[in-house]
């Protein structure tokens, strides 16, 4: 471990050393402002797949990277919908997954909300028409909120869950 | 002989039934009163996932069959229906009730189950895991997905390759190039030409860009797995430095619409600076990452698939070569000339993986700077002919397999076999004698898509 500690000395706080712009850092404390006051310290993500490529996963899991480190601004993904305030759902709704997606929602506690994410969430879904598609997401859930992008890269779901805790009175 | 696929057409007057191996295809024709085949399932233990895929699909029985199970209609899909029939056409079906699903199980004193998914603990895909224990150990696991399963070859018939090509290259994020690879290369083989050298180099570069990126990522979640966090952090730190080039590269994160006949330039020499940061990166993290004693305590002799098996289920990708199978499409002339050097190790087990995985991306990397050119070249094509074509691509996950089947310039079949939909078969053989801490560990040193294979 000693190599990694020696590299570690070595580098440098790379949260720091991002080539983001001070809008991000602005924003980012206001998130921090936001949650603190609204959601009592933590907002708490349940994270359902209905049917996506994996791109939408792969960018929620790099909101983790030490490029983001979005944990510090008191957003957390956790491990069961019990735990959670805001579902997050990412992909077509598909007919196989429509029954278990309402029963994640039933089993998260009140208030509540849905954010979906990605383009496959709404109509500028590449797939039209197939019949293995539970139909549009909103005739199913009562969306709060909605991040576009194909996929939204982590930036815009940072933004994005800044702009849905805005909303929120 | 290796099972690579088996798939079946409506031919409007009967069905094919194709099963394509590495060495032959056949086509059986099968007549539509009672259409019925010989099960091959118990010679090739993989293929009855596309023999009971087969059923959902076009309602053909197979004889002879040990599970008869649907496969992509689950509790609450429609009854009784077969969607890729030609003559199906609706589009807005209805759950139906409930028809439980019988899990293989092993029954006895002490014996229980635990059902895991489809919506899993952490920010993964959808897919269920139930196995049957004793104690802390496995002593069954039945794999069940198709929970995404989004009907798309369905949705891809009567479109266009132009039309077809967004909805391909979004079946599996992670795999986005090497979709979009094999459908470039069914496209010049149907307008009768063939790539240019200059845009077969572009279409290496990224596709061996997308393997770093996919290898990168799963240095840091193996290792995360097995409770060792500081590879995560540097693994995803790689994986967004690699991202953010991709975008760079192609105006995409995950490389989509990147495959085309055109060569954008790219900046040589910022490129190449970081292809050798990333090389030095990687060289760190193996010397450091070898030298862990308690991580290796947890890879060695976890989860091992032995090369028996591996042939006996015909294992693609990482997971057939880090059991000593000499298996990569990527073993041609036009690899070889780049540099490349098929990675590979006998022990099968998480380390071998992990080990195969940091060699691969060594080679990518030093293939990566041989593919590196902005040289153009103008490639012209005018007319589609009908027929049918099949393409092969060495993915990220292993040997990916589309075919499409022209007629009148649109799509008449399309059906594509990701590499995951052999692997995913072969996991529960994996499982032998480990305990159930250690299936997510086992599980991700396979790293298998569920969107591939869902479809």
């Amino acid at each position: 471990m000693i190599k990694f500690w020696k590299k570690r000395l070595e580098g440098s706080v790379l949260t720091e050393n991002l080539e983001v712009d001070s809008e991000l850092e602005k924003i980012k404390k206001e998130l921090k402002n936001t949650i603190t006051k609204k959601f009592a310290g933590s907002l708490a993500i349940r994270m359902v797949d209905s049917g996506s490529c994996n791109a939408c996963e792969a960018e929620c899991n790099a909101l983790s990277n030490p490029y983001y480190d979005l944990e510090r601004l008191g957003i957390y993904f956790v491990a069961s919908p019990r735990h959670a305030d805001v579902m997050l759902l990412s992909g077509v709704m598909t007919l196989n997954m429509l029954p278990h997606a309402k029963d994640a929602y039933e089993q998260m506690s009140s208030p509540k909300w849905v954010i979906t994410l990605g383009d496959c969430t709404s109509e500028k879904c590449p797939i039209k028409n197939s019949f293995a598609i539970a139909g549009k997401i909103d005739e199913s859930f009562r969306v709060a909120y909605h991040i576009k992008g194909c996929p939204p890269e982590p930036k815009d779901i940072v933004l994005g869950l800044l702009d849905f805790l805005r909303s929120r009175r | 002989m290796r099972l690579i696929a088996r798939f079946a057409k409506d031919k409007k007057t009967h069905f094919e039934v194709i099963t394509v191996y590495d060495k032959k295809t056949d086509v059986e024709v099968v007549e539509k009163a009672n259409p019925m085949v010989q099960s091959i399932a118990k010679r090739f233990p993989t293929a009855i996932w596309f023999e009971r895929k087969i059923y959902d699909d076009f309602g053909i029985k197979m004889e002879g069959s040990f599970d008869e199970r649907p496969l992509l209609h689950q509790e609450r899909f429609p009854r009784n229906i077969h969607p890729m029939l030609k003559g199906f056409k609706e589009k807005n079906l209805e759950l139906g009730e409930t028809l439980a699903y019988n899990y293989e199980k092993i029954d006895g004193d002490g014996i229980f189950e635990v059902s895991v998914g489809p919506i899993h603990a952490g920010i993964i895909e959808a897919g269920h895991f139930q196995f049957s224990q004793a104690g802390e150990d496995i002593l069954h696991l039945e794999v069940r997905h198709f929970y995404k399963y989004r009907g798309i070859e369905k949705s891809l018939e009567g479109l266009s390759l132009k039309e077809a090509r967004p909805i391909i290259e979004r079946i599996s994020g992670n795999e986005s190039i090497a979709y979009q690879i094999a459908l470039l290369d069914i496209q010049m083989q149907a307008s009768h030409g063939s790539l240019p050298l200059t845009v077969q180099k572009r279409n290496a570069l990224l596709l061996e860009f997308e393997r770093v990126i996919h290898h990168v990522t799963d240095l840091g979640f193996i290792a995360n797995d097995a409770g060792f966090a500081p590879a995560l952090t540097i693994g995803s730190k790689l994986s967004e430095d690699a991202r953010r080039w991709m975008k760079k590269l192609t105006n995409s994160r995950f490389g989509f619409g990147a495959i085309t006949l055109e060569i954008t330039p790219i900046e040589l020499d910022s490129f190449t600076l970081y292809l050798d940061a990333l090389k030095k990166e990687i060289e760190w993290f193996e010397r450091w990452i070898i030298d862990i004693p308690s991580l290796w305590d947890r890879f060695d002799t976890t989860g091992i698939l032995s090369i028996r098996k591996t042939i006996k289920y015909g294992t693609v990708g990482v997971v057939a070569r880090a059991s000593g199978r000499v298996l990569d499409r990527r073993l041609n002339q036009f690899y070889s000339d780049h540099g490349f050097i098929m990675a590979g190790a006998n022990s099968g087990d998480v380390a071998a993986r992990f080990l195969v995985r940091i060699d691969e991306i060594k080679n990518s990397l030093l293939m990566m700077r041989n593919f590196l050119d902005n040289e153009k070249e103008e490639v012209l094509y005018e007319h589609l002919y009908d027929g049918e074509y099949n393409s092969f691509v060495e993915s990220s996950l292993g040997e990916l397999f589309m075919h499409i089947e022209l007629k009148e310039g649109k799509i008449e079949r399309f059906f594509v076999r990701d590499p995951s939909f052999i692997n995913w078969q072969a996991l529960h053989v994996m499982m032998d004698g480990n305990i159930i801490a250690d299936f997510p560990l086992i599980n991700k040193s396979c790293d298998l898509s569920y969107a591939g294979n869902d479809l």
